[in-house]
């Protein structure tokens, strides 16, 4: 049997609609009002703010911190070295991962966000982070 | 049959006994030697037992001569001369059980009954399983396991006399008597008269066993509608288990008294070694959660075990004494290791963990993963 001609403008169609809805959307609104909410902030804290970066992103991510608490030194204690990779808490549960091309829902909710930072900060460095930190690791999660 | 030799024990008689026989064995084997999660099986070989019972009671009522109970209930002088015989090394000859034997045959069957007994309270009490899981309280049911073990103790004590006993009534008797109980044929002494018993009733025996199941049927029945303490029950608090949820399974609220709760709620930013604060609100709604629902409010096992905390750490469930006492076989590489991760991953190995029953039969000791897996 030949599949009638007549079908293919809609499978056509069909497939525009997956692939759009399949595509890495880079824009994502509502991390983006995150990142700018932080850079106000950034830039309030300090007048010559110049914009956040992936690499001081990644070197708070795996520096081993001094001042958190004992049980975790470090983001990578339980993010691992890798952020595409899941991670563990300490009681073994599962983390999803924290690179944005790993785990796109990542960094769009402002009030978890919020709440990990506070949470983990203060578990790792012993301290609340800097705006400018915050969104220096949420842009290196993006680069991810 | 050789001329000199009858028929005394009829073949439910010898199937009673011989099913008592292993379903004792399979009480003891898994009431002494074998992990929790046999209970499962040590529960049903009691409710064997139960049926057995009942049934031997009502075929000594209905049975052949010799399975009648009034056939063995010899009195305090036929015993006593029995027993002088046993010492002269004499003993009188008896068709069907002698006077000592009967004895502890009466003697056997009230403390295997007793012991049943006592075993449906524990199960009913501790573990809210079973006829009895409605009625029984978890003190009792704990009450009642020490006497369950007092009385399985006697009968160890009992089956070894009884075989004894056998072994001397065979050895003075010049006859086998456990090949006796196997094909039901004694031999007939000579010059004595052969024995014109009284046959079997089966057809009375069955309905006296339906009238009971009828009744027991119906008090099961009735019992059953019961409402059964149950803190599987409890509807999961969601902001509990989205909050806490994250970083560990959100543990059921029975198992910590209401203290421990309201101490580990009012210090969420040092929560064993990490930072877990929580909008005050939230911290709130959550506390409220787990105090009106702690340990205090629940008869299950695990509450009631768990109610008692360890006085250094009275917020870590993993601390208590009877958490330590029952997983101390089990060494810490193996709650490090992959897939348990933590001695908190309760789920790992108890698959009701999240019910809070934490039923012996739902423990499952997942395999050993070697370091490298995930």
């Amino acid at each position: 049997m030949r599949p009638s001609i007549r079908m293919l403008p809609l499978a056509v169609l069909a497939a525009c609609f997956i692939l759009a809805a399949a595509a890495p959307g880079r824009a994502e609104p509502a991390r983006d009002a995150i990142l700018a909410d932080l850079a106000t902030q950034a830039k309030a804290a300090d007048a010559g703010f110049s914009g956040f970066s992936a690499e001081r992103g990644k070197a708070l991510f795996s520096t081993r911190h001094a001042g958190g608490k004992p049980e975790t030194p470090a983001c990578t204690t339980c993010h691992t070295n890798n952020p595409r990779n899941r991670g563990k808490t300490r009681v073994g549960k599962v983390i999803e991962p924290m690179a944005i091309s790993a785990n796109p829902s990542r960094f769009t909710d402002a009030k978890k966000v919020k709440k990990w930072f506070r949470r983990n900060c203060r578990s790792v460095l012993g301290r609340v982070c800097t705006p400018r930190e915050k969104g220096d690791y949420i842009t290196f999660m993006m680069s991810r | 049959m050789s001329e000199r030799e009858v028929r005394i024990w009829d073949r439910p008689v010898r199937l009673f006994h011989w099913s008592l026989v292993v379903l004792v064995a399979v009480g003891i084997a898994t009431g002494y030697y074998t992990s929790e999660w046999w209970m499962g099986l040590h529960a049903a070989a009691g409710y064997g037992l139960v049926l057995l019972l009942v049934f031997r009671v009502v075929w000594g009522f209905f049975g052949s001569e010799y399975a009648r109970l009034a056939s063995f209930a010899h009195g305090p002088r036929a015993i006593v001369g029995h027993l002088r015989g046993l010492v002269l090394l004499r003993p009188p000859h008896y068709l069907g059980h002698n006077p000592a034997g009967a004895v502890m045959i009466f003697a056997l069957i009230a403390v295997v009954f007793a012991i049943v007994v006592s075993g449906l309270l524990v199960l009913g009490g501790e573990e809210h399983q079973g006829p009895l899981a409605a009625l029984v309280g978890f003190n009792l049911g704990a009450a009642a396991k020490a006497v369950h073990g007092t009385l399985t103790a006697l009968l160890l004590a009992m089956i070894g006399i009884h075989v004894v006993g056998v072994a001397v009534e065979s050895l003075l008797g010049r006859e086998n008597l456990v090949y006796a109980m196997i094909t039901g044929r004694k031999r007939l002494p000579p010059g004595a008269p052969r024995p014109g018993p009284r046959g079997a009733r089966p057809w009375a025996a069955a309905f006296a066993l339906g009238a009971f199941a009828l009744v027991a049927g119906g008090a099961l029945a009735g019992i059953s509608r019961l409402p059964v303490p149950d803190p599987g029950t409890l509807a999961v608090d969601e902001t509990y288990a989205a909050e806490c949820g994250d970083c560990h399974e959100p543990f059921h609220p029975s198992l910590l008294p209401v203290a421990s709760w309201a101490g580990i709620m009012a210090h969420l930013d040092n929560h064993f070694g990490e930072d877990a604060s929580l909008e005050s609100g939230t911290a709130r709604k959550i506390a409220a959660y787990l105090e009106a629902n702690a340990s205090e409010f629940w008869d299950s096992e695990a509450a009631s075990r768990f109610r008692v905390v360890s006085a250094d750490a009275p917020w870590r469930i993993t601390a208590t004494p009877y958490w330590v006492a029952k997983h101390g076989g089990i060494a810490a590489p193996r709650f490090a290791a992959p897939p348990v991760s933590s001695k908190a991953n309760c789920a790992a190995c108890h698959r009701d963990a999240a019910s809070g029953r934490f039923d012996d039969q739902n423990i499952v000791l997942p395999a050993v993963k070697s370091a490298g897996e995930s």
